[in-house]
């Protein structure tokens, strides 16, 4: 049946827990473009029909009209279908900025298309530039805090970071008392974690 | 078009409904039945409802009431509506049924809709806040994706009055307020 194989890329991608991508199905992708094009020549190859047969392509409502509409129709569901597959998924890519950071780690970055990972880096390149612009590095604190420090365990060797006045070394395993906006880079990294009482 | 990137709503058009066309149309693959790349006057063919629906709009087919809506599905709403397993037959029964009702002129179908959601909805929303978690995995696999949400949304919102309920009380009493006021007579 005509744009079954779209509605499957789209499908696929509701399927997935919300706000997570499945791997970029370029596969079926070009799949469904090259159908498209294919209905373009058949509706093409209609039209001239009528033309061929002196009627009007305007007024004419004969089987090959309805024919070229059928073709036309399965052109924009077609099309509606691949919208909306790289709009969601361009989306996710967005709200991903917000929940892990600049840097994608490495099981995300394989789900991306190449155009995609570039949408991210230029993506998150314009909004480092209105944070620095700023002054003001808007994706720490998305919950507000309770209290401006929180006690943290590390979970990997980071070794020794510069903060603010003072030099810490992050051995793995140790415990520190850290100012929330220091800590919450390594937190969303996976490199350090929470202690909570 | 509000919808028109929305998910939920292109893979409601995918619903299958049956049509008979009222004019022949060729060049297209549609109809498996026939030998030829043509659809004649008067075969019925299954078509996508977002392709059904547009050639509905200029007439060239005349729709038919879809399986989930049919006398059988009707009398086991009536029956127990709870318990029917809409999702197998519709996954958003709702929402097809709205886009459907004005299109394949049956009056019933609105009424249906209504009722068999006024009292699966009853059942939703007292499972979501009394059920544990395991007890109620046999019960969402028959809702509707709509449903779904709803049941989804409920629990939400009663974890969070739990939570709150248990977090103690966020506002301090201003010191001011509980010293006694002098009469001002």
């Amino acid at each position: 049946m005509y744009g079954r194989k779209a509605f499957q890329l789209v499908k696929e991608l509701a399927s997935g827990e919300k706000g997570q991508l499945t791997p970029y199905n370029s596969d079926l992708f070009d799949q469904v473009t090259a159908e498209c094009s294919q209905h373009h020549l058949e509706l093409q190859s209609l039209i001239r029909k009528i033309q061929e047969e002196g009627l009007d392509v305007q007024t004419t409502r004969n089987s090959e009209h309805y024919g070229s509409l059928i073709h036309h129709l399965s052109l924009v569901r077609n099309k509606r279908c691949l919208m909306a597959y790289v709009y969601n998924r361009a989306e996710i890519i967005r709200s991903l900025i917000w929940k892990v950071g600049p840097v994608l780690p490495q099981e995300i970055q394989e789900r991306l298309s190449h155009t995609e990972e570039e949408y991210f880096k230029r993506h998150s390149a314009a909004l480092q530039s209105y944070m620095s612009r700023l002054d003001l590095d808007l994706t720490v604190d998305m919950v507000p805090p309770k209290d401006p420090y929180i006690q943290v365990r590390v979970l990997d060797d980071i070794g020794v970071v510069l903060s603010d006045d003072k030099t810490t070394n992050f051995a793995r395993h140790s415990m520190h008392f850290l100012k929330r906006t220091d800590a919450e880079q390594f937190i969303s990294r996976g490199l350090m974690e929470e202690l909570t009482d | 078009m509000a919808k028109f990137y929305d998910m939920d709503d292109i893979i409601t058009d995918e619903e299958v409904v049956s049509v008979v066309f009222e004019k022949a149309a060729c060049g297209v693959g549609i109809d498996p039945s026939s030998e030829t790349d043509s659809v004649e006057v008067g075969s019925k063919v299954e078509l996508p409802f977002w392709l059904a629906h547009e050639l509905q709009l200029r007439q060239a087919v005349s729709m038919n009431v879809p399986t989930c809506f049919n006398q059988k599905t009707r009398l086991e709403i009536q029956a127990d509506s709870a318990c029917v397993d809409l999702r197998s037959r519709c996954p958003f029964f709702y929402e097809f049924g709205c886009k459907i009702a004005p299109l394949v002129g049956v009056r019933t179908i609105g009424p249906l809709l209504l009722s068999a959601f006024k009292s699966r909805y009853k059942e939703v929303l007292t499972k979501a806040h009394t059920a544990a978690f395991p007890a109620a995995s046999k019960h969402l696999t028959i809702l509707t994706k709509e449903e779904t949400n709803l049941y989804e949304a409920a629990q939400s919102s009663m974890t969070a009055f739990k939570r709150w309920r248990m977090g103690g009380p966020r506002f301090q009493r201003a010191s001011v307020l509980g010293r006694k006021r002098k009469s001002t007579d």
